[in-house]
């Protein structure tokens, strides 16, 4: 009995199962869980509630990726803080860099803010440009679209599923983009400032303008000089909102919307980082309410 | 008649129309192919005056490994004269004054500086290194090759490395959260800890509980606890193992085994490693992390059997300050030695940013001998440690 319980614990995973396929961020698990549907299992290895730089790297997220057919990153270095570790000490070759069972998804999109000059003296500077590009809707059809591609090469008996699953996606997608960006035209707001540069993808979309951040540098904690710099830039530019992400503390954005009248809005980074962004719909729809308050 | 007449009029007409119309077309072709041409030729052109200076097939910059430098420095007060304190002994665990690799002066120390090249090599092959710069020369803290392609969840490293027994062991001295080793590791292995050439094959298992087992067969040469290096001689034995109790919480526990030759006789040591970390949020956590350590020595009249622990309590508040406590004991101890061989150890570290860390470390000490009788040694330490570079995420 006890061989039994232990055979079935150490195969039921790999054995009768589907294509097995984990992603950093939920948000890819999101796009993929559409594309595959009840072809594939998805195991998201992030914390959506928390900074998406630092992921705290579990033993428990090495014995999820042992047993993975195909591993799905944000790219852009926005794993480069945890998941090298993980990989490493997963022993699964499968899917290793430059095997077939690793996908890259920054590769389809044009990446911005790369630097000129790639110098940590800038801080925690990402030398191939912003990796936020998850919060913008208009990314999500062209990493379907990879997504795709990469589960029809790895399951091609299944491409054809895959392919179909992809059009309905497609449709739906487009159809939300249209409608917030209908909404979006009518916002008044045209100019914020930011916590970190993590809504640049996404605002620059809405036609919407960043005048600043809360941090010094990437990475660095704000200090007491570079807020009062930002407060005066905030009052000459006649500047009302501060986007905040839900990780950071609060205060120091708190403390300048007491000082200049601007109100403080929490947007969300990745599908379930806050209430009510528990799908893809629902996570873009709340993106652009919150840009504009 | 004259309706015939007017069609054929009417269909003269509209073909010349279209004849016309047919002719300009052409010349706008021809046009657009001509300056198709042009464009390619100019690009042509371009191409060739560029490959004049091409010099791209020899270089080889995007291979390049990894490299980062790791510089670890103090400042250190200590109530034992330096002389005095270079001939410790820990009764009844060295009986020789040994090396102290870290902050062995008053006054100030340079530690060590330590490049960390990495690279994988081909699809089959990783290579890490870490290379200590010391005022004495340059050692090889590690240097090995390990498998990528292995199926089963299985790894194969060999070469130099830090032996995974244990918890602390395989870490890097810029990675702890105090500035020495655990007392039981230094009596037990040296201040540097237990690193040796060998073969190590570790497995990872696809289960959702994280288990990890390996095995390692070491040359040995470690005199504190074998020395007999005429052949490999120590095999060690590894299983760890992990569950997360909530999605912030996460407990990690290990069992090692290690088996090795001195040239009195044979040694034993088992190890048992637990740690808890609970997250509160992205910057801030609590750790909790003990190991025990068991030797049974044998010697040429009796086998010494030998016990310690160590277990630290540390609490990161957010992305710069840190503190933390840790309590340190040598329990068991051979006949006629003492066994209350303690150390407390307080610190507090604030981090500008990810790649350096600034730390304040209070030690209380009564587990070191000093010319025949315990020195109750009290020492206050300042330390620096940056990390340059291509350097790497830790581990858990």
């Amino acid at each position: 009995m006890k061989k039994i319980l232990l055979i079935t614990l150490l195969f039921s995973s790999t054995l009768f199962a589907k294509l097995n396929v984990a992603t950093t961020y939920n948000y890819l698990a999101k796009i993929t869980e559409a594309i595959g549907g009840d072809k594939v299992k998805v195991t998201c290895l992030a914390n959506p509630k928390l900074d998406p730089h630092f992921v705290t790297p579990k033993p428990s997220l090495i014995g999820k990726l042992r047993r993975e057919d195909l591993l799905i990153i944000n790219g852009g270095q926005l794993e480069i803080g945890w998941l090298p570790p993980l990989l490493k000490s997963a022993n699964n070759a499968k899917i290793n860099v430059g095997q077939p069972g690793f996908l890259d998804v920054s590769g389809v999109i044009e990446m911005m803010d790369k630097p000129h000059i790639v110098s940590r003296a800038y801080g925690g500077v990402h030398p191939d440009g912003n990796p936020h590009f998850a919060l913008d809707i208009y990314s999500v059809i062209p990493i379907a679209k990879l997504i795709t591609l990469k589960l029809s090469i790895i399951d091609g008996a299944n491409s054809a599923t895959y392919r179909a699953n992809l059009k309905v996606f497609e449709e739906k997608i487009e159809k939300l983009t249209q409608t917030l960006k209908t909404q979006m035209q009518s916002c008044p707001n045209r100019k914020v400032v930011q916590y970190h540069e993590l809504f640049n993808y996404t605002i620059k979309s809405y036609n919407i303008e960043s005048k600043g951040t809360i941090e010094p540098l990437p990475g660095i904690t704000p200090s007491s000089k570079h807020t009062m710099k930002l407060i005066n830039i905030m009052k000459t530019e006649g500047i009302k909102t501060i986007l905040q992400d839900a990780y950071h503390e609060h205060k120091t954005a708190g403390f300048i919307a007491d000082k200049t009248g601007a109100k403080v809005s929490i947007v969300p980074h990745d599908v379930g980082s806050i209430d009510g962004t528990d799908t893809l719909e629902d996570f873009y729809t709340m993106v652009a309410k919150r840009l504009c308050p | 008649m004259q309706k015939t007449l007017l069609s054929l009029v009417a269909i003269t007409l509209l073909c010349s129309a279209e004849t016309t119309e047919i002719e300009q077309l052409k010349t706008r072709v021809d046009t657009l192919e001509k300056a198709l041409k042009t464009q390619k030729d100019q690009a042509l052109d371009e191409k060739i005056k560029n490959a004049m200076g091409s010099i791209g097939s020899f270089t080889q910059t995007d291979s390049l490994p990894d490299i980062a430098f790791i510089a670890n420095m103090s400042a250190l007060g200590r109530n034992v004269d330096n002389e005095a304190y270079a001939g410790y002994q820990i009764p009844g665990f060295t009986t020789q004054p040994s090396k102290q690799p870290f902050n062995p002066k008053r006054g100030f120390n340079l530690n060590y500086g330590e490049l960390e090249i990495q690279s994988t090599v081909d699809p089959y092959f990783d290579v890490t290194s870490a290379l200590h710069i010391e005022k004495d020369g340059l050692h090889i803290g590690e240097l090995y090759v390990m498998t990528r392609a292995l199926p089963y969840g299985l790894r194969l490293k060999t070469g130099k490395f830090r032996s995974e027994f244990g918890r602390i062991n395989s870490h890097h001295q810029h990675t702890w959260n105090f500035s020495n080793i655990p007392l039981v590791f230094e009596s037990f292995f040296g201040a540097g800890g237990l690193a040796d050439e060998g073969i190590q094959l570790h497995y990872t298992a696809p289960t959702d509980t994280f288990i990890q087992a390996g095995f390692e067969a070491m040359q040995g040469s470690n005199s504190r606890s074998f020395g007999d290096t005429d052949k490999n001689t120590l095999s060690i034995g590894y299983l760890k193992s992990s569950v997360d109790i909530t999605d912030m919480t996460s407990l990690l526990a290990g069992a090692s085994w290690l088996h090795g030759k001195s040239n009195e006789g044979d040694s034993d040591i088992y190890g048992g490693d637990l740690t808890l970390k609970h997250i509160f949020d992205s910057y801030s956590s609590l750790t909790w992390q003990s190991e025990l350590l068991y030797r049974d020595k044998e010697t040429t009249d009796i086998n010494q059997k030998q016990a310690g622990l160590y277990s630290e309590l540390t609490y990161a508040h957010d992305k710069n300050w840190a503190t933390g406590v840790r309590y340190d004991t040598l329990f068991k101890n051979i006949d006629n030695q003492p066994d209350d061989l303690n150390r407390y150890t307080a610190m507090l570290e604030y981090r500008p940013f990810v790649f350096s860390k600034i730390r304040l470390q209070y030690t209380n000490d009564r587990s070191k001998w000093i010319g025949g009788e315990r020195k109750d040694t009290h020492e206050i330490m300042l330390d620096l440690t940056i990390a340059a570079g291509a350097h790497g995420a830790h581990a858990f």
